[in-house]
């Protein structure tokens, strides 16, 4: 998104207001002692003033910035916004700040650069959170001015809730602690199936890449075969966040083993899969569940 | 990471930066204000450098206790330039001790702009503006470092940024100074300041005054005649004339602002306008007799020299119109004859020739003749250093030293025939002048300072006798110091016998003169010429604005097109231009571009058409589309483009 001169506003800054006292006060003060050299310098400092206007409205003309605009977080901890400024011109652009939500963020991007602003924000509240703008703002070259700009884009922000909770999963309850992976061997080894991102290097099946085939992943008949159901309802005497938390945590964990999992929630189910993509769209389920969007 | 706090670096920087600000002021600030303000720089930067912050409050609230009363007790007030000066100086130096943020820098800056201001209230010259205006830049380039993320650029970086945008404003600055409507007068009074020093000649005169001023080389005052100048030997500029003599100094009475009438001029007029540097003092040098002058608060006192109501205390011009000759009343009123014949007793031996030469001249003018007379024949000298005088000063310089410089003669002259009961004043003044051969001007500096007598004889008035004159008649004709003894400085003396140097002076002078007249002078009268000269017909405040902000206008659109040009990726526009500089060399070979060719075609048809050109076209014009159409990174660069179009230079081929 390129920012658009029409939309980019300036005031002077608190310094730039004492700025112009001091100005008054030099214009008065040459009229009064009749002072050409004194109204010189006077009308230079002045100009220079009205110059330093142009040049920081200008510091965020065309400049272009792109960001994610699903953000995940968990409740508790930061969403952090990447912004990707692009700066394609010959002039450097200093000093721009980001401001998102709370955030803010700065940095420079030189000229026929690019340059990543990164804004943490920290989040307390599960639930879904939507940003209609951001804001781009610079006080360069001297300070005397604050030009800002507003870039519509609707980012939604995904709170996961805080993984929490001391249950074990119902599976591993019946079957004790033993683990999957551990078990695991080539004898599991059940096919290829598609990539996707997230799965372990150790997985992947080199041999058809190396072949010039696509990219694929080794299946293990043991994960395919025992999909693991986190269900809502089984985690009775909880209230609801504290479900939710502990369905994040169980997500979480799953994931890191590598286990198929679904989801059930009240009003949304999600069929037992693997991967980031699948976490994900676990994740964001549960920081939608019975939740307003909020607008931030 | 978005620091708030200062360091080292930045402190370095505004710490110099104030520094070079109070340099302007370093004469008129009291001694003590720069060695506290650089003792509070250096502090803060001692204890930067070890890592650590500004000293507490309470160490900075007790220096500014101390030094503010202090101050006070120096000037007695805070109101006006000094004193203001002087306040905002030392609160900049405690403020730079407490720096803790960049807020703290910001307000620093600030006063430092604004004591650059206070300077050049003062001030008047162009090396102090043009260094103000180096100490502003240094001042904005500090402020750029402050703003910044991360690291700071180098310091070119930032001193070139603040140059362009000083650059960018100076068109707006001077749109601004040349048209913003200024003032007949102050707004309101101007709190006096009784430190600049009264320069020049005073109201008194003793022996060995005018001397000290004969080694000045400054300028007193510069004159535009209207008209052919008087010769050099008739340029008698008139200041204070002194009545009192209590046989050793010669005073002015004190007599109020006077409106005595103009004397009725006879004979040829000289009209030339003065433009008089301030010397502190309220009168104004003309030729004599003034008869007429273009200052308001100005007028005659009863001995005809022109005076202002106040002290000058900035340049002025005034147009005069001056007569050699003047119509006197027909007899002295008995005061002012018992005032300009009133003598002390001292000095006996002189009251005794005056005798002796009365009784052998009965008649006035010769009697006065006779004094001319025995000053020429007997062996008087004319010395810039002439030995010390005790208790009766003209007895001694009379007849034992015999050597002096024009102040002892006018005084032995007035005392002679006042002892001869013929009235007889002092007038002090300048005598002569430098004509600028570089410019229509002349300059009359203090070493051209003299004095001289006015006597009064029956059926002519007051005559203008100068006693120098007699005996040294150069003195009249070659300036003071060709005349003067071999003691004047060595270096002086150097420039005066070097030609190229007085030849450089002059230049300077002129040059000088020029900045006074357009610069410093500008005013209302100025910016109706201007507006005259853009063909406005009657020019009044209100058109001025009108143009004013015409002009801002345009000034503006300027501006913001080439903030903006800027932003346009510089390959693309610039590697256009310099394409269409070869296609107009090539052109000027005769091998124009068709309109429908492009870069690789025309280069095609000048190989088939030129082919000595072949090897060279072919290749700039890859390079063109290898710029214009390829990615960013080809291999060559636009610099180097645009530096191998500049050395192609295509022969024509004889038709």
């Amino acid at each position: 998104m390129t920012v658009n001169r029409r939309r980019i506003y300036i005031l002077p800054s608190r310094f730039g207001i004492m700025l112009a006292a001091i100005l008054a006060a030099m214009l008065v003060a040459g009229l009064n002692y009749n002072s050409n050299l004194g109204l010189a310098f006077g009308f230079l400092m002045a100009s220079m003033a009205l110059v330093t206007m142009h040049h920081c409205n200008r510091n965020l003309q065309r400049l272009s910035v792109d960001v994610t605009t699903e953000i995940d977080a968990f409740a508790g901890r930061e969403a952090v916004f990447e912004f990707a400024l692009h700066n394609a011109s010959s002039v450097d652009r200093r000093d721009i700040e980001v401001r998102c939500m709370l955030g803010v963020g700065m940095g420079s991007v030189a000229a026929n650069e690019n340059e990543s602003i990164t804004v943490v924000v920290p989040v307390a509240q599960r639930g879904l959170t939507r940003v209609k703008q951001f804001e781009l703002r610079t006080r360069y070259p001297f300070g005397w001015f604050y030009s800002w700009t507003y870039v519509q884009q609707l980012l939604t922000v995904y709170i996961a809730p805080a993984p929490s909770g001391t249950r074990i999963l119902p599976s591993q309850g019946a079957q004790g602690s033993g683990s999957h992976s551990e078990k695991r061997g080539d004898e599991d080894f059940s096919g290829l199936r598609a990539y996707e991102p997230g799965v372990p290097l150790k997985h992947m099946a080199w041999k058809v890449l190396a072949r010039g085939g696509e990219a694929a992943v080794r299946s293990y008949s043991s994960l395919a075969a025992q999909p693991e159901w986190l269900d809502f309802s089984a985690l009775e005497g909880l209230d609801v966040e504290a479900r939710l938390s502990q369905l994040c945590l169980w997500v979480l964990e799953s994931d890191a083993a590598q286990r198929p999992y679904g989801l059930r929630i009240p009003g949304k189910e999600i069929a037992p899969s693997g991967g980031a993509a699948h976490r994900f769209a676990c994740l964001r389920a549960l920081a939608a569940h019975g939740v307003a969007e909020t607008a931030a | 990471m978005i620091t708030d706090r200062v360091t080292f670096e930045q402190l370095l920087g505004i710490s110099a930066c104030l520094a070079l600000a109070v340099v302007a002021h370093l004469t008129s600030l009291p001694v003590w204000i720069p060695v506290v303000v650089i003792a509070c720089g250096l502090i803060r930067l001692a204890l930067a450098r070890n890592g650590r912050t500004s000293p507490p409050g309470w160490a900075v609230l007790i220096l500014a206790g101390l030094s503010i009363p202090l101050l006070f007790v120096r000037f007695h007030t805070f109101n006006g330039l000094s004193a203001g000066t002087a306040l905002l100086t030392l609160m900049a130096g405690l403020k730079l001790l407490e720096t803790k943020t960049r807020r703290d820098i910001y307000i620093i800056t600030l006063i430092i702009y604004f004591v650059s201001l206070a300077a050049l209230l003062e001030g008047d010259s162009f090396w102090l503006l043009a260094y103000l205006i180096a100490v502003c830049w240094l001042t904005t380039a500090t402020l750029l470092r402050l703003t910044s993320s991360g690291p700071a650029p180098d310091w070119r970086v930032s001193l070139r940024y603040g140059g362009r945008v000083l650059g960018q404003a100076l068109p707006l600055a001077l749109v601004f100074w040349l048209l913003f409507p200024r003032f007949a007068g102050p707004l309101w009074q101007i709190p006096a300041d009784t430190r600049s020093a009264e320069s020049g000649l005073s109201d008194t005169m003793s022996p060995g005054d005018i001397t000290q001023l004969a080694l000045s080389d400054d300028v007193a005052f510069r004159v535009r005649f209207a008209g052919a100048p008087p010769s050099s030997q008739e340029m008698y500029w008139r200041g204070p004339v002194l009545h009192d003599f209590d046989g050793h100094t010669w005073r002015r009475i004190d007599s109020i602002f006077a409106n005595t009438q103009p004397l009725e001029g006879q004979g040829a007029a000289h009209k030339y306008t003065v433009e008089m540097e301030p010397h502190q003092h309220k009168w104004i040098f003309t030729l004599d007799w003034p008869v007429q002058w273009d200052l308001a608060r100005a007028g005659l006192t009863s001995d005809y020299t022109l005076v202002q109501d106040s002290p000058l205390s900035r340049p002025i011009d005034v147009v005069a119109t001056s007569y050699a000759r003047v119509q006197f009343p027909d007899s002295l009123s008995a005061n002012a004859r018992r005032r300009d014949t009133r003598l002390s007793d001292r000095n006996p031996r002189t009251l005794q020739l005056a005798q002796e030469l009365r009784s052998a001249h009965p008649d006035d003018m010769e009697f006065v003749s006779a004094v001319l007379a025995m000053f020429a024949q007997q062996p008087f000298y004319y010395t810039l250093s002439p030995p010390k005088l005790g208790a009766d000063p003209v007895d001694e310089f009379l007849f034992d030293t015999k050597r002096g410089f024009c102040e002892h003669y006018a005084s032995a002259f007035a005392a002679l025939t006042r002892a001869a009961g013929i009235p007889a004043r002092v007038v002090t003044g300048y005598q002569g002048g430098t004509p600028n051969p570089f410019a229509d001007y002349w300059i009359v500096r203090q070493s051209d300072a003299h004095a001289w007598d006015e006597v009064w004889i029956g059926g002519r008035g007051w005559v203008r006798i100068d006693p120098t004159a007699a005996i040294a008649p150069q003195r009249v004709e070659g300036g003071l110091t060709d005349a003067a003894n071999a003691d004047d400085a060595l270096a002086s003396r150097w420039r005066r016998k070097s030609p190229w140097f007085a030849d450089a002076r002059l230049r300077l002078d002129y040059l000088r003169e020029v900045w006074r007249e357009r610069i410093l002078d500008f005013d209302q009268d100025s910016q109706r010429k201007l507006l005259e000269m853009l063909q406005i017909p009657e020019p009044d405040g209100q058109k001025l604005v009108m143009v004013l902000a015409g002009a801002m206008f345009l000034v503006l659109c300027w501006l913001t097109w080439q903030v903006r040009r800027e932003l346009d990726p510089l390959s693309k526009d610039s590697a256009v231009r310099a394409f269409g500089r070869l296609c107009a060399k090539l052109a000027a070979a005769g091998l124009p571009r068709l309109p429908h060719e492009g870069a690789e075609a025309y280069a095609a048809r000048v190989a088939r058409q030129r082919p000595d050109l072949a090897h060279a076209v072919t290749a700039l014009c890859r390079q063109y589309s290898a710029l214009r159409y390829a990615a960013p990174s080809t291999s060559v660069t636009l610099g180097q483009f645009e530096a191998a179009v500049r050395v192609f230079r295509p022969r024509s081929l004889p038709k």
